[in-house]
């Protein structure tokens, strides 16, 4: 009876070893969407040539995972590996668990909350920055263990809603962006002692505020260029900003010296723009249908290397993979969030259709995490899954 | 004695004295010298030796070098002159030659002076011989001496030769240009050696040489060098002959106005009718009119009309006939008639009514402007009636039938603010000074002042502070209207000020600066304009004389003009100067709305006869261009700030925006091109789009709708 049974577990097919794989085939680093011969056509290859063919595994699907209730509007979304943080419309800001779990409401905003970002994270305390169009930036102390939260700091200087916020890869300082068409540097590190103001006419009114809201504090450098509304700030490297503005253009700035390095200029309005340290690009959405991808250093501004088209409205958010090189997420006012691949320009990875109403905001963490928030009050929490083996042959 | 040089070379004949002398030309002797030098000779012209030839030689071979060792061509009559001997035989060869006289051949005129003529071969003397006899003797001789006519001298000798028969014979022949052999027949029947027909065989039986079956090297040479020259373009090849026949246009370059470019344009004279039998002097007696005829029909009608322009009548004879008393009138006509035929003709110009449409640029030259729909603005419940935005850019508001007016971030469409006003608002319309943050808004009979309280805190703020500054006048003045300050809870939702009118006020509009604004009241009189000051809470009432119903006002954005619409008229009015300035007839049946354009000299009026009348103040008080892209009313028209764009709304539910260059040379006429037609509003209660308005500072533009929403196009 033994050597039946080693027979019979012999026979078992071993499915294991033959797991369906599908695979995605790249012609000269263009997907392939179509017939073959109709695709050479389109690009214009010859059918003489040797033909480069990449295969990579098909990339998965998007898995959802949570839809997050809020009450009104999300502007804006940031996530680490434990939590996310959420700007609503209700002129507060939330944190929420992975798992869709409200933590915190940071309520002190007296308007709509425009852009949130995380500072530091730590098992204790965490710091995060509150952007409003109450013209202030906030900066939080979030204990942890409490489950407290406290004003440290109230960043004020702007003359409009501040639209954007970025903080450097130091942690150490950030940047914000405009309506008042000026780019502010502030110091992201909590002090006790509130900086000087300039006029001490109304020092009664601002010291009540200053007893909600923390210490008031000012800009470290004003950046002063653009001739619209800033609507999108980040920092492509240490020491350098890009801001995105009404103005048609994206400027690159030397946050050291607050110098103009230079000018992007586009034909349409920005609404939104990503940098990828992997492939080195900008893409920015704008008030048309378009992705452009830009390469910041080259010298004549106007380059734009590639556009994305499959949106049919305003692109309000866009977002590089941090994993990935070529790949990006997007949100639009056609209520649909559209994951890239920038080697299929042509057509989009996957459409995530869940939202009912304008796409306002997306992310995408380092954990794989896709996070879209819009006009329908609900965040969507979608799971990434990295393939296993990256790039086939 | 001629020895011809023995020159080895095929040239002229040499001298026999000098051979580096050649025979010169051929010389013709004087024909009176006959009988002493009978015939051409040729000459040395060195050593003046002659050799004279019979006439009977051809003179054409001599001409021709011959071979030196050959003799002279032997035809029987050539003799030399010098070698006349008696005997009168050709010299066989030269040696035998009979040498008396041993000077040579030299002119005898040099011895003429001496006694002797020569030396013999002795070397003695030749003495000439006595001649003593005189003229008498001579004639004597020449009658007596029957061979006197015979006799000749020898100019060597100087004797006196008898010439003998044969050579008199000879000399005769010679004379009549006969051979001087009696016995040469000239005549001898020719022998073909070569007959013309092809024989069978051939004349020689040699075979065909080598080199006529191989290809000849030299020919291939000169091929090859042929074919090198055209191959480097040295040689040209023939061009091809061209076998059409050439004409000429001899009329090609005329001038059609000259006198013969008149005469394309003729026009054959049209031909005369020709006598019938009306004409005859006896005309049958059916061609007779009757004296009723005459009478009643012919003298009663228009000379036009009649039929005949004479009465026919009968003679008895030719003679009787009497003067045409009408011929020379009738001639007169008839010349006129040719003379003036070429007024009568038409000029047709043949023009492609394509060429008439004048050139408009294509839109998407002239980008950018809207043409997608991107945003819609829902929250209001009933029709929108007006829409206004702030000098940002950030924040829109919008008035509704609904008795609400809300705010509306334009980047997310967004509503900020809700202020119910308890009344259908009929018009708002944002503060353009960017300092100051005020909204004013017609409801029923009162237009309310609001701060939104949105944008800057600062600036609202300051708005507030300013509103409350004010101070009232201690002496109340009388003012057409009533000015309010709000109640705590109005307050509390914005409302700042109500100025309230004693009717239902339509329109309101701001000055460029923010401080005065005009209020347009339904009314028949003359308070139907209103312009009212913030500042100072003063209102006044600019007419006297009503002018008819007026539809909307609009103040000049840079000078200070005041424009008022009526239903057929636009006034313009020179508020400092207090008077009215222009006309402008709009050719339209009631104008619904009107826009300036920012550089101020350019207005566009909507009717409600679907047509946009455009005027350019400085051209003339009649419209530059009327458009009538419209299927249906006009409601609303607006101009941009800075993009050369205007868009007009319309019942039929569309937006069109129309590219309008305006250009600062005064000579150059704006550049109007409708460039897109943008539909997004359903038709509700049968009206469509019911205000237009373009974003400050983008592109864009905005439109409320009966459907209740607003929406903007990018």
């Amino acid at each position: 009876s033994v050597p039946q049974n080693l027979a019979k577990e012999l026979m078992k097919p071993k499915v294991w070893d033959h797991k369906y794989v599908e695979f995605d085939f790249l012609i000269n680093g263009q997907f392939l969407r179509m017939p073959l011969v109709t695709h050479m056509e389109m690009e214009n290859i010859s059918t003489e040539e040797v033909v480069e063919i990449e295969y990579v595994e098909k990339y998965m699907a998007p898995q959802p995972e949570e839809c997050i209730f809020h009450d009104d509007w999300i502007s804006s979304v940031q996530a680490t590996e434990e939590w996310i943080l959420t700007g609503c419309y209700d002129q507060t800001a939330r944190i929420w668990s992975l798992e869709g779990k409200s933590i915190m409401t940071i309520a002190g905003h007296t308007e709509v909350v425009k852009d949130v970002a995380w500072v530091k994270q730590d098992s204790l305390s965490c710091l995060l920055l509150s952007a409003s169009m109450d013209q202030t930036v906030l900066l939080w102390e979030w204990n942890v263990e409490k489950n407290k939260v406290k004003a440290l700091h109230c960043c004020r200087g702007h003359a409009g809603s501040v639209d954007s916020i970025a903080v450097d890869c130091t942690r150490t300082k950030f940047c914000s962006g405009s309506w008042d068409k000026m780019l502010k540097i502030w110091s992201a590190v909590p002090t006790d002692e509130e900086d000087e103001m300039e006029e001490a006419a109304n020092r009664p009114r601002k010291k009540q505020k200053t007893e909600q809201l923390g210490l008031t504090r000012t800009p470290l450098a004003t950046l002063s260029g653009h001739t619209e509304a800033v609507s999108s700030v980040l920092w492509s490297d240490t020491e350098e900003i890009c801001s995105a503005s009404w103005d048609h253009t994206i400027k690159l700035w030397d946050a050291e010296t607050g110098d103009l390095k230079s000018t992007l200029t586009g034909n349409k309005v920005f609404n939104s723009v990503s940098y990828s340290p992997l492939c080195r690009r900008l893409a920015s959405g704008s008030t048309d249908r378009h992705i452009r991808l830009w390469d910041p250093r080259s010298k004549d501004g106007s380059l734009v290397l590639l556009s994305l088209t499959s949106h049919t409205g305003w692109v309000t958010s866009v977002k590089w993979s941090p994993t990935h090189e070529h790949q990006l997420i997007s949100g639009s006012l056609d209520n649909i969030v559209k994951l890239w691949d920038t080697r299929s320009c042509k057509a989009p990875l996957y459409d995530l259709a869940a939202h009912e109403d304008k796409v306002l905001c997306v992310d995408w963490t380092e954990a794989g995490l896709l996070l879209s928030g819009g006009a329908d009050n609900k965040l969507y929490c979608y799971r990434y899954p990295a393939t296993a083996s990256d790039v086939g042959a | 004695p001629v020895g011809l040089a023995s020159d080895p070379s095929w040239s002229h004949p040499r001298c026999p004295d000098d051979p580096l002398h050649l025979w010169g030309s051929v010389i013709a002797l004087p024909a009176s010298a006959i009988p002493v030098h009978p015939s051409p000779a040729l000459c040395c012209p060195g050593c003046r030796q002659r050799v004279c030839l019979d006439r009977g030689m051809d003179i054409t071979q001599l001409s021709y070098p011959f071979p030196p060792f050959l003799p002279p061509p032997r035809h029987p009559g050539v003799h030399l002159l010098e070698t006349v001997s008696p005997a009168l035989t050709p010299l066989p060869s030269a040696p035998l030659q009979d040498i008396r006289n041993t000077v040579g051949n030299i002119p005898m005129e040099w011895y003429q002076d001496f006694p002797h003529i020569g030396y013999n071969l002795e070397g003695k003397k030749i003495y000439k011989p006595i001649r003593n006899k005189d003229e008498l003797d001579m004639f004597l001789e020449k009658m007596e001496n029957p061979d006197y006519w015979r006799t000749v001298q020898d100019k060597m000798t100087g004797a006196d030769i008898k010439l003998t028969d044969e050579q008199v014979d000879l000399v005769h022949r010679l004379q009549k240009g006969q051979f001087g052999d009696v016995h040469f027949n000239p005549y001898e029947p020719a022998v073909d050696f070569f007959t013309h027909e092809v024989m069978i065989h051939p004349v020689t039986n040699r075979p065909a040489d080598k080199r006529s079956f191989i290809p000849s090297l030299i020919e291939k040479e000169k091929v090859s060098k042929l074919v090198h020259a055209i191959k480097m373009g040295w040689i040209k090849p023939r061009k091809p002959k061209d076998d059409t026949p050439t004409y000429y246009d001899l009329w090609a370059h005329e001038d059609p106005n000259s006198i013969l470019g008149r005469h394309k344009m003729h026009v054959p004279a049209p031909k005369m009718k020709l006598p019938g039998h009306e004409e005859s002097y006896n005309p049958p007696p059916e061609y007779l009119l009757s004296e009723e005829e005459v009478r009643g029909a012919w003298e009663q009608q228009e000379p036009a009309e009649r039929k005949l322009n004479f009465v026919p009548q009968q003679y008895r004879c030719l003679r009787a006939v009497p003067a045409y008393s009408r011929f020379i009138h009738e001639r007169f006509e008839r010349c006129l008639d040719l003379y003036l035929c070429p007024r009568q003709r038409k000029m047709r110009v043949n023009v492609d009514p394509e060429d008439l449409i004048p050139k408009l640029p294509k839109p998407r030259d002239l980008q950018p402007f809207p043409t997608t729909q991107a945003l819609v603005y829902r929250g209001h419940t009933s029709l929108v009636r007006c829409l206004s935005i702030s000098p940002s850019g950030q924040w829109l508001v919008s008035g509704s039938d609904d008795c609400t007016v809300r705010f509306w971030e334009v980047c997310t469409a967004r509503c900020m603010k809700t202020l119910p006003v308890g009344g259908v608002v009929k018009s708002v319309a944002w503060n353009p000074n960017p300092t100051i943050c005020l909204v004013a808004i017609c409801v029923d009979q009162s237009v309310l002042l609001v701060n939104p309280c949105l944008g800057d805190k600062l600036l609202y703020g300051a708005t507030d502070q300013l509103l409350e500054s004010y101070a009232a006048p201690e002496e109340e003045r009388v003012q057409p209207v009533q000015w309010v300050t709000a109640t705590i809870e109005e307050h509390s939702k914005g409302v700042r000020l109500v100025v309230q009118h004693s009717k239902a006020v339509k329109q309101v509009t701001w000055h460029g600066k923010g401080d005065y604004f005009a209020s347009v009241v339904s009314d028949n009189s003359n308070m139907q304009v209103l312009i009212h000051q913030t500042s100072k809470r003063w209102s006044q009432n600019p007419f006297r004389k009503s002018k008819g119903l007026v539809q909307c006002v609009l103040f000049h954005p840079i000078r200070p003009y005041f424009f008022v619409a009526t239903q057929r008229y636009v006034r313009v009015y020179n508020l400092l100067k207090q008077e009215l300035t222009k006309k402008l007839m709009t050719n339209c049946k009631w104008v619904s709305s009107m826009a300036i354009h920012p550089g101020g000299d350019n207005i566009i009026c909507g009717s409600y006869d679907s047509k946009l009348a455009w005027f350019d103040l400085d051209l003339s008080t009649r419209p530059y261009q009327l458009l009538r892209h419209h299927k249906k009313a006009l409601r609303s028209v607006a101009f941009h700030k800075h993009y050369p764009l205007f868009a007009s709304g319309s019942d039929d539910g569309t937006v069109i925006v129309c590219h309008g260059m305006v250009y600062n040379d005064l000579l150059q006429n704006p550049l109007l091109v409708p460039v897109k037609v943008l539909k997004g509003h359903a038709m509700t209660l049968d009206l469509g789009v019911l205000d237009v308005l373009f974003h400050p500072t983008q592109p864009w533009v905005f439109s409320s709708g009966a459907d209740g929403t607003v929406r903007l196009y990018t």
